[in-house]
């Protein structure tokens, strides 16, 4: 079954035209790349398959539901990485990623877990504003795996993260569902064997082991 | 509206304490009361938007709202002209002029929200609450002015009454009034209605045949 | 999970951010107490004329105090992303407004501790619980409906602009009510007890509809 049916998903911010009619569909267990310039929409179609935000049009189906009447039943299934880490600064790490398992339902153990996956263990007690930009990243990625997501979305993760980006992420994408927005083309197809590329919204198609000839 | 203009200033008598000024008062309670019924299109409009998002009843409820401000201004520019004139204050803390400030205040900030909001959902939804919200603080304020004056009894300044002939002109005025906001309304819903056309932020949802995309090569 | 433990563990994460910070306490606390200076100044007060002078100073300082405490509790988390990260969560929206609701109520609380004191201080005017109770009433309603806003405005541009507009029209009937509550208790004339009852109605009031709201105002 389909894990993931976007159709038309059209949004506007006023009259700028962000996402033209969109579709894709996504297989339980596949990992699709998001391509595209600063612009293209990525942020946007991210938001949107995350259900983090309506589009003007379009209809969205996650795991056989509608993503947006059945928003709170599916924040179980869903696990998002936005661009920006969203954190709060003057609690620690651990202390961040324990609120969201409160607010997750999940319980506290798994803060250890997330901590090791993403290999923040050491700086655990530290505050998340005196954390480098790639270990707030990492903190982002590990809340966002705290309640075990069948399907991931990830908004440029590797962005911050160092050389092992491609390791770390490879860890937690590999039984889950997953669309990686990112813009290097060298991870996506190392990663992801699907790619769809966005342009001024548009979607010029999918491909697979998607060679990109400068 | 001529026809009550003509009835105003030829068919009802020179009122005996405060003379011809006293003629504002039609208009300005005429006003007053077509100010409201926009308000109550503007909560219609938002209750039912909240509701099923319906993109009709956001149009009606900025269409009510604008003509409401305009209603609402005349109203208190009228009634500061005959309160100088009568009472020789422009301004006085009263349960109803309070009220109707505050009344003016509720618009002027539903259109400032409609307007710096994200336009489409996000403005008429935030619009919406504060259209609901200031639809139940308006008597709320004016409850709580008029309880505030039986705590400090003061002098009570206005005068209701009204010889027969003043009131046909007053309610012949009233509907005038009325029937004038309400095609005023109405002719803001129509271009409220072009202007979504155009900037078509309101798209309903289309539902697609599912189409495999196309591969890239 | 439990609305009012999501509410709770908002709150004090809030609570936490704050003490380790001290952004918004000592602020608010030094614009109260230049708050009262100025209205010394400004007003002329002397004994005979404090009592009647001291609760506007009251409502005013409160109000403006007010405003900034309640936008800054949607302002920060916007900067931060990181409103949108707990409402992917499967906790409730109302909830987690509540929790926000009430840790920005408790840091203004904080503020009038340090606000009534002073008044009596500075104006000479009895410091009692009648006093206190009736700002602490008038607090509720007006945080639940602070933060409503707050949250509103903090998506959309000219916020320092809008919060204002939008709230004191909201935040009269309680200046009224309040106002006249501390004023007799301040010995002037006026029913208290109908004061502080108009003030629960308020508060019940618009709790009820703030409630209702909050998800419009925050989910998309």
């Amino acid at each position: 079954m389909s894990m993931l049916v976007a159709d038309g998903l059209t949004h506007r911010f006023g009259s700028e035209r962000a996402l033209d009619n969109v579709d894709l569909v996504l297989d339980t267990g596949e990992h699709m790349a998001v391509l595209g310039d600063n612009g293209a929409g990525k942020t946007t179609l991210l938001r949107i398959l995350a259900t983090a935000l309506r589009p003007t049009s379009g209809r969205l189906t996650i795991a056989g539901l509608d993503a947006f009447g059945e928003r709170r039943r599916l924040r179980h299934y869903l696990g998002y990485v936005a661009h920006a880490p969203g954190l709060y600064p003057a609690l620690s790490a651990r202390e961040n990623l324990e609120f969201f398992c409160d607010l997750q339902d999940v319980d506290r153990s798994r803060v250890d877990e997330a901590l090791a996956t993403v290999g923040l263990t050491s700086v655990s007690h530290r505050r998340a504003g005196e954390l480098s930009r790639g270990m707030q990243q990492r903190l982002a990625i590990g809340r966002a795996i705290l309640h075990d997501p069948r399907l991931l979305i990830l908004d440029e993760p590797d962005a911050s993260l160092g050389a092992d980006a491609a390791d770390l992420l490879a860890g937690l994408m590999h039984d889950r569902t997953t669309v990686l927005a990112t813009h290097d083309h060298a991870l996506a197809n190392r990663l992801c064997p699907r790619t769809l590329v966005l342009r001024h919204g548009r979607s010029l198609g999918t491909a697979t082991h998607l060679r990109v000839v400068r | 509206m001529l026809i009550a203009g003509a009835a105003i200033f030829f068919y009802a008598p020179t009122d005996y304490l405060q003379g011809p000024v006293q003629r504002i008062f039609y208009l300005h309670v005429s006003s007053a009361i077509a100010a409201f019924g926009c308000f109550a299109v503007v909560l219609a409009g938002g209750v039912i938007y909240l509701r099923n998002e319906s993109p009709a009843a956001d149009r009606f409820a900025r269409s009510g709202a604008l003509v409401g401000v305009v209603f609402t201004t005349v109203t208190l520019v009228m009634g500061m002209l005959w309160a100088k004139t009568v009472w020789g204050a422009f301004w006085v803390w009263d349960a109803r002029l309070t009220s109707t400030l505050v009344l003016w205040i509720i618009y002027a900030g539903y259109l400032l929200v409609r307007r710096l909001a994200d336009p489409g959902r996000q403005a008429a939804r935030f619009a919406a609450v504060v259209g609901i919200f200031g639809f139940i603080d308006v008597p709320v304020v004016h409850f709580s002015v008029t309880w505030w004056t039986t705590q400090h009894p003061g002098p009570v300044i206005i005068n209701d009454a009204l010889p027969p002939q003043m009131l046909a002109t007053f309610l012949f005025t009233m509907a005038c009034t009325v029937v004038l906001a309400a095609v005023m309304i109405a002719i803001r819903y129509q271009i409220e209605t072009l202007v979504d056309e155009r900037e078509q932020v309101f798209e309903p949802a289309k539902v697609l045949v599912a189409r495999e995309p196309e591969p890239v090569q | 999970m439990n609305p009012f433990r999501v509410a709770l563990a908002v709150a004090r994460k809030d609570l936490r951010s704050e003490w380790r910070t001290r952004e918004v306490v000592p602020a608010l606390a030094q614009f109260i107490i230049l708050a009262l200076l100025i209205g010394n100044f400004g007003f002329q007060v002397d004994s005979r004329n404090a009592a009647s002078i001291a609760p506007g100073i009251l409502w005013l300082a409160l109000v403006f105090a007010g405003l900034v405490a309640f936008g800054r509790t949607f302002a920060a988390e916007r900067e931060q992303a990181s409103l949108e990260a707990m409402l992917m969560t499967p906790a409730s929206p109302v909830a987690i407004f509540a929790g926000k609701a009430v840790a920005a109520s408790l840091l203004l609380i904080v503020c009038e501790a340090v606000m009534l004191p002073a008044l009596s201080l500075f104006f000479g005017t009895p410091f009692s619980a009648d006093v206190v109770a009736a700002v602490l009433i008038a607090t509720v309603g007006m945080a639940a409906l602070g933060c409503l806003f707050a949250a509103m405005v903090a998506r959309v541009r000219a916020r320092e602009l809008l919060l204002p507009l939008l709230t004191l029209p909201l935040w009269i009937p309680f200046i009224i009510a309040g106002g006249q509550a501390v004023q007799s208790a301040m010995g002037l004339p006026g029913s208290y007890s109908e004061a502080i009852s108009l003030l629960i109605d308020f508060d019940i009031l618009f709790l009820v509809l703030t409630s209702l709201a909050a998800r419009f105002v925050l989910d998309e």
